[in-house]
């Protein structure tokens, strides 16, 4: 029913609807529950004033259990998809749900349990009874219906404060886990990704069951190296011997991955297990021993890890890695014996002809193992400062500074030359310092993510191990978006101009991005688009929603618009010109494209690919762009997603952007992120929360940047446009002669950003202070309050 | 909930495709894609190559769920089929896998068996299956005997026997004479040429059994996977109730992974854990181990159980390798099997790998043996070791002669792996899990249809380390 998904056909589905929700066969009641959600999907509208959604909610009360789920899935498929609370479940409901539970089909099971989780219970007590209402399911021979279970119970589990309650829980919970594995393998996939997110939590639920993970011969790769995972996570001083036991037998298997990451295992345990760590390294000698070369440079990359953890406690080992030295093909390996020797050059006695032997290909070297190269030879010249380091060093110096193109390597030696020739006391603090232990935090996710994705059990987002706004992009914000395309809101055109200063000054590499780039400000090409509409900038953001409904839905997209800055001038791309910025729209992130042809033939076929970057800003969905004829046009926006596919190293605005056509070369072009795209709506803050979470956060968290050019002339004005992009006002006070203003803001993955802006209003000069749990964060931070300020 | 689903051939043709969401709109210059319903046209073909060539992480396998372009994409492999799902939401993994395993079983019971050939002939009735079991993406329902009602395609019978049946009731074709091999196969709907259904049920004890060996023969871990699988041609739907052994214990006491060793030789037999099947009624099943249970045409699980419990492994290994010799070595290779000797194994396989230098492996099996081959896979250094029968009690050795190209670096056994052993024993379970009786309730005195009750033994992941 409602299979024809076409506007016209609306009118004629409602009177038949109607009558079919009431029908006495409950195969139509239950088709016709699915129909409405279909309906709600062409035309919302229609559904809300006809009221179907009052009779969606009398038929939970339905006395076939068939039906009741149809219509809870249907009813969350509504809310999914709107804005206003619609689906709310009650207490009554919650029992109504409960009852229809153990009658329904599996996989009206899982539907009624996934409503019922976003349930908050008002109490311990009705947690209790919730739970135990549950705990049946946990039988079921459904996997789904298993782990909505599981979910369900684990949240409630947060509200019951008996202790008793939970242990018994606990062990309820960890036969049917385990039971999981037992299915098929792509299955056994999803039980233990879920698995590995909550053994993170409540470790003692699968504490006695290691054994269950070990791997069997046949599983495929990828249940194998979930299994590793958790192996890791589950090791303990009482059960290490045996867990070491089989990464040794992994170890020595056939595939190259496998054995990879078995030897990558043996090392974190050994960080994680102070007691145990001895053995782990003997293990991992004995690995060494049998001289397979991927084995061997996997050990020597996580002994490095061990001697950083550890220091100066293994050291005897040595002598038995630096015989496997010349087999050593891979940089990160490579690098980590560098690292080693450099380290501990005062006792290795042949530290400087290894690492001789090293610097003879030095220029072909991949940079990684470069930068470790002039790293130990400066710390071997600062241990042992004779003649053989001596030349060493002006060898790497010479080649580091004159000869390379890197300019992270050229700026670290230019720093290490520099400490050299003015203070070699200095240089050894520096290079010498103690430097901070490590642990075992790799694969770890932080708690508030964790708590994000436990709440998420048996949904995508814990197979991902992401948050759901990371991949899902809302369908909610949908529906307005086809007609904002026209009338983007004055944001746009406020930044356009600096933006195209910043993306030229993004093609550089980040590590010389802090120098003002003046001489790019000058030659940032003037927006070629014509002028702006005339459309105020408050005006749009106020009005914006009613400007959408009187805006006939047909006009043409492509004409009017802010002017984007240019990154693919048309010189530079054979005819072919690029116009594009990230812009926030709804609550989601676009980014905004102008194509425009000034060759002689059309162009089609275009598609876009974005590098990896620190946001792990991706596109959503294809480019949409129609054929060019000559001389013409288009405009897009493109939906973007978050954390896809994230660049390691400190956070960075670099976005490298590839577009291509069926008829030119590829071409690459650099923009800039900038942070003020992902201030999220949710950013505000009460006033009593801001107080309490700034002195939550350690002073070390707060950084401090003045804006001498900047002039505040009316505060009015200013609040208002950081309100628009999402910066909260929360308090203002009178400092002397200055005004001191604080503000929220908030970028996914729940960052938050406390702000106090310093100011003399009519006065040059702005001082900023920001505290966030994130402050590697705050170069960007700055960059995007300065845009926003001189605007 | 989901979007798409199709069926992909071993070279990626689209057997079945069906679209819940597709949506015709109004063509605009300016299109957004974030509706949940347009997932692109050409998904399928996205899927496969990402699928086809996947590198990522490391790995060389796909992992059963994966995002490209925000769109999700569900997979299983059933039979050399791919069952594909698509969605842009945010929906349970577990519920969509189990969703394309369900309905390869739905359609497998309509159709016999499930293949491309037999896909393509009955494409039609599929379409009106997948119409009935998944209505805007939401599952309805993915049982065959509901579905009878709505369902009216008759399947076109494709000739089973020279295809490669489904499922683990496979197990039984091979060899054994005692079983109708091909009414496993037939459709629960087809009509026999002869107009009248027999009547017969199928009760199979499937046990999957996962052993570990140490270096000096003491089991390190050991578990059985088991199913109790029915599949029922009954008319009218009977009840039936299925009586399993009264010493039947359910959970570990105590939880320590040690205790149960007490329980060895008792003759209890203990469960770790087990699930059962929503038509099984479980009333008397405290009291004395009886499942009442109503069957649902089709084939489906009645109870999966796991058991940790110590048990006597079918088959022993021993292993060993010594030198020979400057750049020789000799590797004997004794296996016996611990079960009476009316029972025989089929299809064991041995497999081992042999150092990364080994250029030559010479074989000597016992002298006079038939039914017995031996290779040796020069790519991946294995050595291989096939047995078509093996009779209980009965013991085999193979001696290797294994030379090398180059000096070995260590001790000869860190460098050669794990035994391995895949095998099926027929008419024979290691948990001492029984169906003591089963009985249908009769229509009348006349009524005696036939009851098959049929235990097989498989290894999962049988390993002796050396």
């Amino acid at each position: 029913m409602g299979c024809i998904r076409v506007d016209k056909i609306t009118e004629y589905l409602c009177d038949p609807l109607q009558r079919c929700l009431k029908d006495d066969d409950p195969y139509v009641r239950k088709t016709a529950a699915i129909c409405v959600a279909k309906l709600y999907d062409i035309n919302a509208e229609l559904v809300e004033d006809r009221g179907f959604l009052d009779s969606l909610k009398d038929l939970i009360s339905d006395n076939n259990p068939m039906v009741v789920a149809n219509a809870v899935a249907a009813l969350a498929e509504i809310q999914e998809n709107s804005s206003g609370p619609i689906f709310e479940i009650t207490t009554p409901t919650l029992t109504k749900l409960l009852t229809a539970l153990n009658e329904c089909t599996e996989w009206g099971q899982v539907f009624i349990l996934d409503a019922l989780s976003r349930y908050k219970a008002s109490d311990a007590r009705e947690a209790e009874n919730i739970v135990e209402r549950v705990t049946p399911r946990l039988q079921h021979a459904n996997c789904a219906v298993v782990l909505s279970a599981v979910k369900m119970i684990l949240q409630q589990m947060e509200l019951i404060t008996s202790t008793d309650v939970v242990r018994n829980l606990c062990k309820k919970m960890a036969p049917p886990l385990v039971t999981l594995l037992s299915a098929e393998p792509e299955i056994q996939y999803v039980a233990l990704r879920n698995i590995n997110l909550i053994v993170q939590r409540r470790p003692t639920i699968l504490a006695h069951e290691i054994k269950v993970f070990f791997c069997k011969y046949n599983d495929p790769i990828y249940v194998k190296m979930e299994k590793l995972e958790i192996m890791i996570k589950l090791a303990s001083d009482r059960n290490i011997d045996q867990v070491l036991l089989e990464f040794k037998e992994y170890a020595t298997e056939v595939d190259v991955d496998f054995v990879r990451k078995a030897v990558r295992a043996i090392g974190r345990c050994a960080i994680k297990l102070e007691r145990a760590a001895e053995r782990c390294i003997s293990v991992l000698l004995e690995l060494i021993k049998i001289k397979v070369n991927y084995v061997v440079q996997e050990a020597i990359i996580v002994i490095k890890d061990i001697f950083r953890r550890y220091p100066n406690t293994y050291e005897s080992i040595i002598a038995t890695l630096c015989e496997s030295l010349d087999t050593l093909d891979e940089p990160e390996a490579k690098a980590s014996m560098i690292w080693i020797i450099g380290e501990y050059a005062e006792r290795i006695d042949n530290a400087d002809e290894l690492l001789e032997s090293f610097l003879e290909s030095f220029p072909e070297e991949p940079p990684q193992v470069q930068l470790q190269l002039l790293t130990a030879t400066v710390k071997l010249f600062l241990k042992k400062p004779t003649e053989g380091p001596q030349q060493m060093i002006q060898v790497v110096l010479n080649n580091a500074t004159v000869e390379t193109d890197n300019p992270d390597l050229r700026d670290r030696a230019y720093i290490y030359w520099r400490l050299l020739s003015t203070d070699p006391e200095a240089a050894k603090d520096v290079v010498l310092a103690e430097k901070p232990v490590i642990s075992d935090d790799s694969n770890q996710l932080d708690s508030t993510l964790l708590d994000e994705l436990l709440a998420n059990i048996a949904t995508l987002s814990s197979v991902y191990h992401k948050p759901p706004d990371a991949f899902v992009t809302r369908a909610k914000t949908a529906t307005q978006k086809t007609e904002d395309d026209d009338y983007p809101d004055g944001n746009e055109t406020r930044y356009s101009e600096t933006l195209s200063n910043a993306a030229n000054g993004g093609a550089s590499p980040p590590s010389s991005s802090s120098v003002p780039h003046a001489a790019a400000r000058q030659s940032a090409p003037a927006p070629a688009a014509p002028a702006p509409a005339a459309v105020p900038d408050l005006l749009s953001d106020l009005i914006g929603l009613d400007n959408n409904q009187i805006v006939p839905a047909d006009q043409p997209a492509t004409s009017s618009g802010p002017p984007l800055p240019i990154l693919l001038p048309a010189g530079s791309g054979q005819g072919l010109q690029i116009s594009a910025q990230l812009v926030r729209q709804d609550g989601q992130i676009f980014y905004s494209l102008l194509f425009e042809n000034n060759t002689q033939i059309t162009l089609d076929g275009f598609m876009i690919q974005f590098n990896k970057n620190s946001f792990g800003l991706a596109a959503a969905g294809p480019l949409q762009v129609p054929p060019l004829a000559p001389g013409a046009s288009a405009r897009t926006l493109l939906p973007m997603v978050l954390f896809q596919n994230t660049s390691t190293g400190p956070p960075n605005t670099l976005l490298q952007v590839a577009v291509k056509n069926s008829q030119q070369p590829v071409w690459y072009f650099n923009d800039k992120i900038l942070l003020h795209v992902f201030f999220t709506e949710d950013g505000r803050m009460e006033r009593t929360s801001f107080l309490e979470t700034w002195r939550s956060l350690p002073d070390s968290n707060e950084v401090l940047k003045e804006f001498p050019g900047i002039m505040v002339t009316s505060a009015e004005a200013t609040l208002d446009r950081l309100a628009a992009s999402n910066m909260f006002f929360i308090a203002k006070r009178k400092h002397a002669n200055q005004d001191v203003f604080y503000f929220s803001a908030k970028i996914p993955r729940g960052i938050p950003f406390l702000i106090e802006l310093t100011t003399i209003i009519g006065n040059p000069g702005v001082k900023c202070a920001i505290k966030t749990p994130n402050p590697e964060m705050a170069p960007l931070f700055f960059e995007a309050v300065e845009t926003l300020l001189k605007a | 909930m989901i979007s798409q689903f199709f069926v992909l051939s071993q070279r990626g043709d689209n057997i079945v495709f069906r679209d819940y969401l597709y949506k015709a709109r109004l063509k605009r210059l300016v299109i957004v894609t974030t509706d949940r319903g347009e997932v692109a046209k050409g998904s399928a073909e996205i899927f496969f190559r990402k699928v086809k060539f996947w590198k990522e992480d490391g790995q060389e396998e796909a992992p059963p769920v994966f995002n490209v372009d925000g769109v999700n994409y569900f997979h299983v492999k059933v039979v050399g089929l791919l069952f594909v799902a698509t969605t842009r939401v945010n929906v349970s993994p577990s519920l969509v896998l189990e969703l394309l395993q369900r309905i390869a079983r739905v359609i497998k019971d309509y159709l016999g068996v499930l293949s491309e050939d037999s896909l393509r002939k009955n494409f039609v009735l599929v379409y009106e299956l997948l119409d009935e079991v998944i209505d805007f993406g939401y599952m309805q329902t993915t049982s065959t005997e509901v579905l009878k009602s709505y369902i009216f395609n008759e399947p076109i019978v494709v000739d089973a026997a020279r295809l490669q049946p489904l499922g683990p009731a496979a197990i039984f074709m091979q060899g054994t004479k005692r079983m109708p091999g091909t009414a496993i196969t037939k459709s629960v709907v087809a009509n026999e040429p002869g107009g009248r259904k027999r009547e017969e049920i199928f009760v199979d004890i499937i046990e999957k059994i996962s052993v570990t060996f140490s270096s000096s023969g003491y089991i390190l871990t050991s578990e059985i996977d088991g199913t109790i699988q029915m599949k029922s041609y009954l008319t009218g739907n009977p009840e039936i109730r299925l009586a399993l052994n009264e010493d039947l214990s359910i959970g570990r006491g105590g939880g320590s992974a040690n205790d149960y060793r007490s329980s060895y030789g008792s003759g209890a037999v203990i469960l770790d854990d087990c699930n059962f099947h929503e038509s099984v009624r479980l009333d008397s099943f405290d009291m004395d181990r009886t499942l009442a249970l109503v069957p649902p045409d089709g084939e489906f699980p009645v109870m999966n159980y796991r058991m940790t419990q110590e048990f006597k492994p079918p088959f022993h290994i021993n292993c060993l390798i010594e030198e020979a010799g400057h750049l020789k070595a000799e590797v004997i290779l004794k296996v016996r099997a611990e079960f009476p000797s009316n029972i025989t194994a089929n299809t064991v396989v041995l497999e081992m790998p042999l150092p990364k230098y080994t250029t030559r492996a010479s074989f000597e099996l016992e002298p006079g043996v038939t039914g017995q081959r031996t290779d040796f896979k020069g790519a991946n250094k294995k050595l291989e070791w096939d047995l078509e029968k093996f009779v209980g009690g009965v013991e085999h050795t193979l001696r290797a002669k294994l030379t090398f190209s180059q000096e070995l670096h260590a001790n000869i056994i860190k460098e050669a792996g794990p035994v391995s052993m895949t095998f099926t024993i027929p008419m024979y379970n290691v948990s001492r899990l029984q169906v003591k009786y089963l009985q249908i309730a009769k229509k009348s005195s006349s009524y005696n249809p036939y009851r098959w009750v049929r235990y097989v033994t498989q290894a999962n992941s049988y390993v002796a380390r050396i």
